[in-house]
């Protein structure tokens, strides 16, 4: 499920390699809204009953952000195997429940704009642009922690997501203390080996 | 969501929109989703037989709203306490979106098997 409002930057990633996997396409970030991913790459394991045995955690697919993300991508790849062949979990429903951070009507209102601008871009009329522009920014007032919200507005305003604007985003993030979202349960990380 | 702004309440729509619009319907008992109706204390606030105002609404139904009436645009959505509640009932929520071919896809066509719900992006 890709966080995106431009479908064609979505099919070009999704077309490199046939894919057994439907790819979904979250414009209006509803799923990341209903459950809680504040950042990409994240998931959720889901059982056969039904029941959340994962929470929202960031799932590198390697390392290339390791010395970033502090998440080690085979640690989490061999957590999966254990699941999916074995039915070992490691955490317990309150263990999910602890990990889980439920978040502030600010950010459920940032969403609620960042919709708005959606909306609003794709309805293209005249001023729509300018409307949109403004419900993106006020989106980023409420929520300015939230990267699916600083980071994944970039592309909308022409700005590079990987440029300076995003390295001043993440230096804010961290020196305040890295708010809004954990990086890894703390089982996925080997220690350092610097 | 769009829509036309009215003379009443903060930001109107007919009622005959609202259950196309929201999924909810205003009944004598209240509003109504299915087999769940809340009251509404403040039937006037709500509505003027004609039209219903999508602020007193979303108080009503413990929803967050956001509108811009000078672009004609509202959105409704879960409050905090709201998504705190579901996320923490483990209960894992169903959605339909569309895939990259536009054919929509529901999380439940998956359900009784593990699934893996990877959130990612081109940015």
């Amino acid at each position: 499920m890709a966080l995106d409002a431009d479908v064609k930057a979505v099919i070009e990633w999704a077309t490199k390699e046939a894919l057994t996997f439907p790819v979904l396409i979250d414009k209006f970030h509803i799923v990341a809204d209903l459950y809680g991913f504040v950042n990409v790459p994240a998931a959720i394991w889901v059982d056969e009953n039904n029941k959340i045995v994962r929470p929202a955690d960031g799932t590198p697919g390697s390392d290339l952000f390791r010395s970033f993300s502090h998440v080690d991508s085979e640690v989490h790849h061999n957590l999966l195997r254990s699941w999916v062949h074995n039915n070992v979990l490691d955490l317990n429903d309150s263990q999910v429940r602890d990990f889980q951070l439920p978040p502030s009507q600010e950010l459920q209102d940032a969403r609620l704009h960042r919709r708005i601008a959606i909306a609003l871009r794709e309805r293209g009329g005249v001023g729509d642009e300018i409307g949109s522009r403004k419900h993106l920014a006020r989106a980023e007032e409420l929520a300015p922690f939230d990267w699916t919200i600083r980071r994944g507005n970039m592309p909308l305003v022409g700005v590079d997501p990987f440029g300076d604007e995003f390295f001043k985003f993440v230096d804010g993030w961290s020196r305040a203390g890295r708010p809004g979202y954990r990086l890894g349960t703390g089982r996925e990380t080997k220690p350092e080996t610097i | 969501m769009a829509t036309s702004s009215r003379e009443f309440g903060e930001f109107a729509i007919l009622v005959s929109d609202l259950e196309g619009a929201t999924g909810w319907v205003l009944k004598p008992e209240g509003l109504c989703k299915g087999d769940i109706c809340y009251p509404v204390r403040n039937a006037g606030e709500l509505s003027d037989g004609v039209n219903i105002d999508l602020a007193s609404f979303a108080k009503f139904t413990n929803q967050s709203i956001v509108f811009d009436r000078g672009y004609e645009v509202v959105a409704l959505g879960d409050s905090a306490p709201t998504r705190a509640e579901s996320m923490s009932s483990l209960d894992a929520p169903d959605f339909m979106l569309p895939d990259i071919y536009g054919k929509q896809v529901s999380f439940s066509d998956f359900n009784r098997r593990k699934r893996l719900l990877l959130a990612w992006s081109s940015w």
